[in-house]
């Protein structure tokens, strides 16, 4: 089966990207798919802190790095490549991806490739879309609205909507829903995966004594997250081995 | 053999119809029995209930997460006692909701627990429906009707079911029972805690018929769970 890269960024900081990112490794841990991530916040990386045991901090600037992620995809033996971008990084990942021909491999069938934009409820968010829409040709593109903060998308009108996603029609719009901000916060403090909060487990896996209440919200949380990360057309077929559904495009779905 | 601790909730969804006063009861009934109840308060922030069970009340805000981990981590944190939560009626739907979403019954079911609910069901025929759909939406091991002649009821016919059934009472008796140290419990050890002898065999009567109802729940959980 060919390898799958998912890319998770925004040229936003503080939308979520590594939310999204520990929350689609936990899916596909809940689903038996290896998976392997780069956490390109060097040198110090969230993500890294959460699922230590697969996540490598790599600089996508140095091309030694770029090789460890790129010329690897088909030897590791694994899936599933993520590589949580560095905030404000996504354009300039995208960029370069391009120059040095990623996006053309996955467009020639090498390997599957998505993007998940996590998109804040501002302007600015949809004048991203605009901009990285010249890459995101043959590429699943995944617009994340991410209300995990009780994100308000007030500033999008269904006129100013519309404009921006009728420049990528085939985008998917996935929301990431609510979570408790206490439960958050717990997940946070204990530095462990969501799923291993949700299982009562610590760091290396040792039986915990998490909060009932908390672990509720957190267990709630995932299983409307995991819905949503199943409406993803790249996400079935790797489950389904190919046979997944149609995606179903945001223009349809709207 | 030790019996099965079980957690008691104490609700209805219309208010000033009798819950707490059976909550009430049901403790000093349980202590009667030997038993040890800690009680939930969700009356917050007044707490009725904790004025007359300092020591073994827990008051608990549950509009605040803080306080729903404060019930059901207490509950699950310190199993093999039996609870009794008094909830107001403003309560009960996030109750329960919070009860599905979080998957609590089962939960308190792993940890050995049986789980009664105790529903007021007064004169509003919405209150009976109420009572029924808390059967299938929460499945708890038993929904107790409860009837209070003081408020009437719409549960006439109750078929085979337990029903608790409280009788009305005296209102200046009420009045006296009202105070801050009187206990149920005590007054039935024989402490006339004020009251004058016709006083006394009112109030006896009028909680004997209560304890009557609840001495039916332990047989009657028990049979509900050779049916399931």
């Amino acid at each position: 089966m060919k390898p799958t890269l998912i890319l998770v960024g925004a040229d936003k900081g503080g939308v979520g990207k590594t939310t999204i990112s520990r929350a689609l490794l936990d899916f596909f841990s809940r689903k038996n798919v290896l998976t392997r991530a780069f956490d390109t916040e060097n040198p110090r990386g969230t993500l890294h802190r959460f699922h230590p045991g697969i996540t490598e901090i790599i600089d996508l600037g140095n091309v030694a790095h770029q090789m460890k992620l790129l010329d690897t995809l088909e030897t590791a033996n694994v899936p599933v490549t993520l590589v949580d971008l560095k905030a404000g990084n996504m354009s300039y990942a995208l960029d370069m991806f391009d120059r040095i021909g990623v996006l053309e491999a996955a467009r020639e069938g090498l390997f599957h490739l998505g993007l998940f934009h996590v998109i804040g409820p501002s302007i600015a968010s949809l004048d991203e879309m605009a901009e990285i829409s010249k890459y995101v040709k043959g590429v699943q593109y995944v617009v994340a609205r991410n209300f995990i903060n009780e994100t308000n998308f007030f500033e999008w009108d269904q006129a100013t909507h519309r404009k921006y996603f009728a420049q990528i029609p085939k985008a998917l719009e996935i929301d990431i829903p609510k979570l408790n901000e206490m439960a958050y916060e717990q997940v946070d403090l204990a530095g462990v995966t969501f799923k291993d909060f949700v299982e009562n487990r610590g760091p290396d896996g040792e039986p915990n004594k998490f909060s009932f209440v908390l672990r509720g919200y957190v267990r709630r949380w995932s299983s409307e997250i995991d819905a949503e990360f199943s409406r993803v057309k790249l996400i079935q077929d790797l489950l389904t081995g190919g046979r997944g559904a149609q995606l179903q495009p945001m223009a349809q779905a709207s | 053999m030790a019996a099965q601790p079980v957690i008691h909730i104490a609700c209805s969804d219309r208010h000033r119809n009798g819950k707490t006063l059976l909550a009430r009861v049901l403790v000093d009934y349980l202590m009667l029995d030997g038993r040890d109840p800690f009680v939930i308060d969700a009356g917050f922030p007044d707490g009725p209930l904790r004025n007359y069970f300092p020591g073994r009340t827990a008051l608990v805000d549950f509009e605040a997460t803080a306080g729903r981990m404060k019930l059901f981590d207490t509950i699950l944190g310190s199993p093999g006692r039996d609870y009794v939560i008094d909830l107001p009626s403003e309560q009960t739907d996030n109750f329960f909701k919070a009860c599905v979403e979080l998957g609590f019954i089962a939960e308190a079911q792993r940890h050995g627990f049986r789980i009664v609910v105790l529903f007021v069901v007064d004169q509003n025929p919405d209150s009976l429906k109420s009572a029924a759909t808390l059967e299938t939406r929460v499945r708890p091991d038993l929904v107790v009707p409860v009837r209070n002649a003081f408020i009437g009821s719409t549960l006439t016919d109750a078929g085979h079911r337990t029903v608790i059934d409280i009788p009305a009472l005296d209102p200046e008796i009420m009045a006296l029972t009202e105070a801050k140290r009187f206990s149920f419990r005590i007054f039935l050890l024989d402490d006339g805690q004020g009251l004058n002898p016709p006083q006394k065999t009112r109030l006896k009567s009028f909680l004997y018929e209560i304890m009557v109802g609840l001495r039916n729940i332990a047989p009657a959980v028990s049979l509900q769970a050779l049916k399931n």
